[in-house]
């Protein structure tokens, strides 16, 4: 597989089934169960049959979307019917009771919304052998006005005990016709059998997709004749049909991404309406309509071009620059510097590059497309690349969804080299993405080519460098000097850490009350602002960590940022680690050992590499004279490591840990 | 219309105060010292016009120096179907003073406020969340808010938290002379002011030139030392229901004979089913635990905030019907089912919250709690009873509403009880371990631990939990990299209230071969964190709630290791606690013996070193180390 998910194209296979099954008869298969009918399976359902550490568990779940007419208003809707039979065994699993179903709202003029109707809801406790039934009133449905663009209606189920079962069912009636309606196969508790029957009418073209890591138990593509009558018209249907069976509860675990991009769930996206007059109105699109579109788009490309705002400005930038790549850089300084950034992330400008200029703050598109216009400027070659940013999702590859994308940035292209752009950060060097836009893949989109996809990656090497130089007295204390010196996205986390402060004082003073055993006595900061250079920190410390017994003193030498803790602790992982970066640490410590002290011990020297050149972690002690020198790299070459390497990774952070228990051991001469 | 004079000439006033100019050279050094934002001006005017109609007007600007500051410069307005925003306005200005740009109620998000799971809740919430990333930056606003009740009087808190400054802040009060109030001071220097103005009283509070101040470790509840006035009207309006109240006791009579006394009616059936229930038992004592036991399996806990501003219990009828309700309707429920068999009990409100806050015995007032709890007198032995939980032994209170004065709404009035205290000497934490020591460095065996008082609850939540998640989370208990857990048993006395937990671990590599030597901290599982060192504290070392640990664990060696070690003994005792340990050989088995004990008090600043030396001293003797030679 690659990717993070995988995406199946069912449409074109959807259509020729279609076809087939215009001249075969019409089979039903009863695809939703009877409210309240409970099986003996039901009643004797264990849940060791799928995990036994689920607290509760679908035992059935059926959906159903399909068009009606409304013939008041002439408009088309989505009724969706959602029916739910769910196990809990114990008091943890009620949670499951507690339902919330979002309702959307356009939030603007015409204020169209989603409406939910026939909230039918019940549990079911077997008492001595019988049967007994508690249907949920009417009354105790509450709504929440959530936001504007949201309403939540809510209801919790009666008379819970351990193993009731519970069961609910509503309608959706929905006017948003473009994303009909996404159906999850997974969710917190899993799931015995789901589901989910997609009426599209015969005018209607949905591109269907299927994300998350788990394969249909069976998928069917049938004909649903006159499932639809338009002014009096009947109309057919394609009656699709998708099943998933025993399906674990998705869980979330560290160094993810968005859940969507884990998720199993399949998703449609409206592509095309062919009306009854003959014409036909396209929705989803080729990327060759996109690029057209967003490039004519007068907050998209038309704030690209807007050259003229900076005509004046631009040539008093780059006067001292003699390359195009002095000249860039030049201008990305001064736009970081000359606008705000307001926080909000977007990939079309709110206002205009001429106003964001005037006032000193925009949002992402704004910042971007500035420096985008003051970069032709400089008639340097210079495109737009949209992206998802990582809690976003991935974008979908297959075909252009614009919903999927919330960000642009700038990709400037200076002979072999190019290099992209955020400036809404102050903090980043050229070059750099911060790391919540290094997600998969972004789209470049240029004013006169067409669009193509390129790689989301950490451009510079994220890397930080501890070293101390120092001596270790006669009673044990080690005084000297750490330097530190941090690269790429660990200098970024470092500064905007820095910046939370008043002033770098402030700052140490709370770093050196957090370290215990270690006194920061003088320090120095360098290049905080200057985010072109690596940010050098310098400690003059004293540290109390030896003790001393009977003239032998032992200290662990691995002082500065131990592994203490495995980061990977699971026993199995089902997806990807994603750390967003490479890394790479370098810790060496130099020690001037006090005289008369001879090393008696010292930690075993040790190389270990992560398979397919994944990482490697080097550990090396010298003696030289009376300096004694501990080495150590540990190095993570790749960003993402597949759910097969997790072992390895594990692995390699446990003998890590190990190699760090070590301690050094120097006694007195007599 | 002589009322609507007077705000005018009020709001005069404010417009004149507004051409200040916000440049931060204008702040005084020393309120820049350490702040993470500074309250240049807050004026807050309370005018009571009758008890339906009390309006809140506020006029603040306020200087955010960094991100942490952030918060102090948002604006988050409550409102309900009783508090209306009536007009809000904003400007921000840079740090020259120059403005950058403005704000109105069309800027603010509204969302309802509720977080968690709550079927039925009011409250909404406008808010405004400057997006600048430029700093410094000011942010001045006026708002004004019409309250239909004056139940509950908006206080003053001038001071809103730690590493904030104050340079101006003023609190305004205004109602009819002859409305009488009552008022409640708290940490405020200055003195008040009456004005009348128009036929109207005015009461004047206000401070200048309160310095930032840092958050420290173990610090107090800081209601102990920030400034705070509260304002009580005796007659008041809520919801349509008109009362009068002066102290606790009446609080306490109007509550009960308005919002309790009639919704504890059940049906038959369910009378009947606890008569059969308590049947056999002969004290009340044995009856009430049964009933709280049933009671815990029928019912859950959800969020209904419905009735009289969300003050009145669900009907003891609903609560038997649907199996659910919030603290209120639980305890009222569980209430009527003691009341079927004639064990009196007391719907009590309490402040929950692990810190310790109690209602204020010398000022009543509806606010100031936030929970409500059961308690059965029971002759003399009083039983307290959290209802909202549906595992908690019989008579158990954990650290969310322990130690404090609480209200108890009784028939006869109201009246303060203190719920009871953990003392450390019964907050036990109690582990034996039987392990061995493999050559290789790894380490396998039993430990059993036993928890109750304060402790009872560390570890009790395991037993809900299924099989994984007790891994997942016993992983992140016992904090040692690659400990397994081989099985896991735990037990529950509830009449003891104490918890006993019972483990096989394996941890493999543990300990650091080197050079023929073995090494390994025996100390695994229980592992003191050392304190941070605070410079120059200014506030009092307030340790809550006290504990002892005691740790015996033996040592197995295996049979590639020589046992000889040199012994280590260690002993502290001073004010703060107690701390012993032994480390030494017996029968061929390493001996590790801990046994610490912290003591709860306040102590003076100064204090805090001593305290912090002896915690790192406790957590530097916690990771001492054990070396063994390896046979060759």
């Amino acid at each position: 597989m690659d990717g993070l998910y995988c995406i199946i194209k069912l449409s074109a296979m959807l259509r020729i089934f279609i076809f087939a099954l215009l001249l075969s008869p019409i089979v039903t298969i009863a695809q939703d169960f009877t409210f309240g009918q409970l099986s003996n399976n039901d009643r004797i359902f264990d849940r060791k049959q799928l995990d036994s550490n689920a607290n509760a568990v679908y035992l059935n779940e059926a959906g159903s979307t399909r068009f009606s007419y409304d013939s008041e208003t002439g408009h088309m809707r989505l009724i969706h019917q959602y029916h739910a039979r769910i196990k809990l065994f114990n008091k943890e699993g009620f949670d499951a009771a507690n339902i919330v179903v979002p309702l959307y709202k356009s939030g603007t003029g015409n204020n169209e919304q989603e409406t939910i109707s026939d909230i039918k809801a019940t549990t079911f406790n077997y008492q001595n052998g019988r049967l007994e039934e508690t249907a949920m009133s009417e009354k105790a449905v509450f709504r929440e006005e959530k936001s504007k663009y949201l309403t939540l209606a809510k209801f919790t189920l009666p008379n819970l005990k351990d193993n009731s079962i519970i069961e609910y069912s509503y309608m959706i009636e929905t006017p948003f016709l473009f994303n009909f309606k996404t159906w999850n196969f997974q969710s917190d508790i899993p799931k015995v059998n789901s589901t989910y029957v997609a009426y599209i009418p015969a005018n209607y073209r949905y591109n269907v997709s299927l994300r998350g890591f788990y394969k249909l138990t069976d998928t069917k593509a049938e004909l649903s004749r006159e499932c639809l009558r338009i002014a009096g018209k009947e109309m057919d249907c394609s009656k699709l049909t998708y099943n998933m069976k025993n399906m674990p509860a998705f869980i979330e675990e560290d160094y993810m991404t968005a859940p969507t991009n884990y998720k199993s769930a399949v998703y449609f996206e409206l592509e095309e309406v062919f009306y009854l007059n003959g014409s036909s109105q396209k929705y989803t699109k080729t990327w060759r309509d996109v690029d057209y579109e967003l490039t004519s788009n007068r907050d998209f490309g038309g704030q690209m071009k807007r050259k003229d705002v900076f005509k004046s400005i631009v040539p008093s930038l780059t006067t001292n620059a003699t390359t195009d790549l002095d000249k860039a850089k030049a201008i990305f300084e001064y736009i970081k510097k000359q606008i705000r950034w307001n926080n909000y992330y977007g990939k079309y400008s709110e206002t205009s590059v001429k106003e964001v200029i005037d006032r000193r703050s925009g949002n992402v598109a704004d910042i971007n497309f500035a420096l985008i216009s003051a970069l032709s400027a400089a008639d340097l070659d210079v495109e737009a690349v949209i992206l998802s940013t990582r809690e976003n999702g991935t974008p979908n590859k297959l075909y252009p969804i614009m919903s999927d994308f919330n960000y642009v940035v700038a990709k400037v292209n200076i002979g072999e080299n190019s290099y992209l752009l955020d400036a809404s950060e102050p903090l980043l060097p050229f070059g750099l993405l911060p790391l919540r836009c290094i997600n998969d893949q972004g789209r470049v989109i240029n004013l006169k080519k067409p669009s193509y996809w390129i790689d989301l990656k950490a451009a510079k090497k994220s890397a930080t460098t501890h070293s101390l130089i120092g001596k270790m007295t006669e009673d044990g204390k080690i005084i000297g000097t750490v330097t530190s010196i941090a690269l790429g996205l660990n200098a970024l986390n470092i500064r905007k850490d820095i910046k939370k402060y008043t002033s770098v004082d402030e700052y140490v003073e709370k770093l050196d009350e957090r370290l215990t055993n270690i006194k920061i006595k003088n320090f120095k900061i360098k290049n905080v602002d200057s985010v072109e250079n690596a940010l050098i920190e310098e400690y003059e410390v004293e540290l109390t960590i030896a003790s001393n017994e009977n003239n032998a003193t032992h200290f662990n030498p691995f002082f500065i940022n131990p592994v203490r803790k495995n980061p990977f602790k699971l026993s199995e992982r089902n997806y990807p680690v994603d750390l967003g970066a490479a890394n790479e640490e370098r810790i060496s410590i130099n020690l001037v050992l006090p005289e008369n002290y001879v090393l008696k011990e010292q930690p075993k020297d040790l190389s270990i590499a992560l398979p397919n050149q994944g990482g490697r972690y080097i550990l090396q002690t010298t003696l030289v004279d009376k300096n004694l020198m501990v080495n150590q790299q540990l190095l993570l070459s790749k960003a993402i490591y597949t759910s097969e390497e997790y072992h390895y990774l594990k692995e390699f952070y446990n003998r890590v840990i190990q190699a760090q228990k070590a301690d050094v051991l120097i006694s007195k001469n007599n | 219309m002589k009322r609507f004079h007077f705000i005018w000439a009020l709001l005069l006033i404010i417009n004149a105060a507004k051409a200040q100019n916000y440049t931060i050279e204008n702040i005084p050094a020393s309120l820049k010292n350490r702040a993470h934002a500074v309250i240049r001006d807050d004026k807050t005017i309370i005018d009571m016009r009758s008890p339906e109609n009390v309006l809140l007007s506020v006029d603040k600007a306020v200087t955010v120096f960094n991100k942490n500051g952030d918060k102090h410069g948002q604006l988050v307005l409550f409102y309900d179907k009783n508090t209306a925003i009536r007009s809000v306005k904003g400007e921000i200005y840079d740090e020259f003073g120059k403005q950058v740009s403005k704000f109105s109620l069309s800027n603010f998000k509204d969302e309802s406020a509720i977080n968690d799971f709550s079927l039925f809740e009011d409250s909404r919430v406008k808010y405004y969340i400057p997006q600048i990333n430029t700093y410094p930056y000011t942010i001045v606003y006026h708002y004004e808010i019409r309250n239909k009740q004056n139940l509950i009087i908006p206080e003053w808190r001038p001071v809103p938290g730690f590493d904030v400054s104050v340079e101006k802040s003023s609190y305004q009060f205004i109602s009819n002379p002859t409305d009488e109030i009552r008022i409640n001071t708290k940490n405020y220097k200055g003195t008040k002011e009456e004005l009348n103005v128009d036929k109207q009283k005015a009461i004047l509070w206000k401070i200048e030139n309160i310095n930032a101040l840092k958050h420290e470790p173990y610090a107090p509840n800081p209601d102990i030392y920030f400034p705070s006035i509260k304002v009580a009207p005796v007659n008041f309006s809520y919801y349509n229901f008109k009362g009068t109240y002066t102290d606790w006791q009446g609080l306490g009579k109007l509550s009960y004979d308005y919002l309790l006394k009639d919704r504890r009616a059940l049906p038959l059936e369910t009378v009947w089913l606890i008569e059969e229930l308590v049947k056999g038992e002969t004290t009340d004592r044995a009856k009430a635990k049964k009933i709280y036991e049933h009671f815990q399996k029928k019912t859950r806990y959800i969020s209904v905030q419905i009735g009289i501003g969300g003050f009145q219990p669900i009907k003891a009828t609903e609560v038997d019907k649907l199996g659910y309700g919030d603290c209120k309707a639980l305890v009222n429920y569980m209430q009527a089912l003691l009341e079927v068999v004639g064990i009196e009990s007391y719907y009590c409100v309490v402040a929950a919250g692990d810190e310790k806050t109690d209602l204020m015995p010398s000022f009543a007032s509806m606010e100031q709690g936030n929970h409500v709890i059961l308690c059965l007198p029971l002759n003399g032995e009083p039983t307290w009873l959290e209802c909202t939980s549906q595992d908690a032994p019989f008579g158990y209170l954990g650290s969310f509403t322990d130690d404090r004065w609480v209200l108890a709404c009784t028939k006869e009035g109201g009246k303060l009880m203190k719920t009871p205290k953990f003392e450390a000497a019964k907050s036990v934490q109690l582990r034996t371990g039987e392990l061995s020591l493999s050559k290789n460095g790894a380490i396998s065996g039993k430990i059993e631990t036993k928890f109750t008082g304060s402790q009872f609850d560390n570890h009790y939540f395991l037993l809900k939990k299924s099989p994984t998640e007790r891994e997942k989370q016993l992983k992140y208990l016992y904090d040692i990299n690659n400990i397994e857990f081989a099985s896991m048993a735990f037990d529950v006395d509830t009449e003891q209230a104490q918890f006993t937990e019972q483990l096989a671990v394996e941890v493999g590599n543990y300990a650091a071969i080197n050079n023929g030597k073995i090494v390994f901290t025996p100390n695994l599982f229980n592992v003191k964190r050392s304190v941070p060192a605070v410079r120059n504290r200014v506030l009092a070392l307030d340790l809550k709630r006290g504990y002892v640990d005691v740790d015996s664990i033996s040592f197995k060696l295996d049979d590639g290791i020589i046992p000889v070690i040199v012994p280590k003994e260690v002993k502290i005792d001073n004010k703060f606690g107690q701390y012993e340990l032994a480390i030494k050989m017996k029968e061929g088995k390493l001996m590790y013996y801990r046994k610490l004990e912290m003591k709860d008090g306040q102590f003076k600043p100064e204090e805090y070193e001593a305290f912090e030396n002896f915690v790192n001293e406790v957590a530097n003797n916690d990771r001492i180390r054990a070396t063994l030679l390896l046979k060759q």
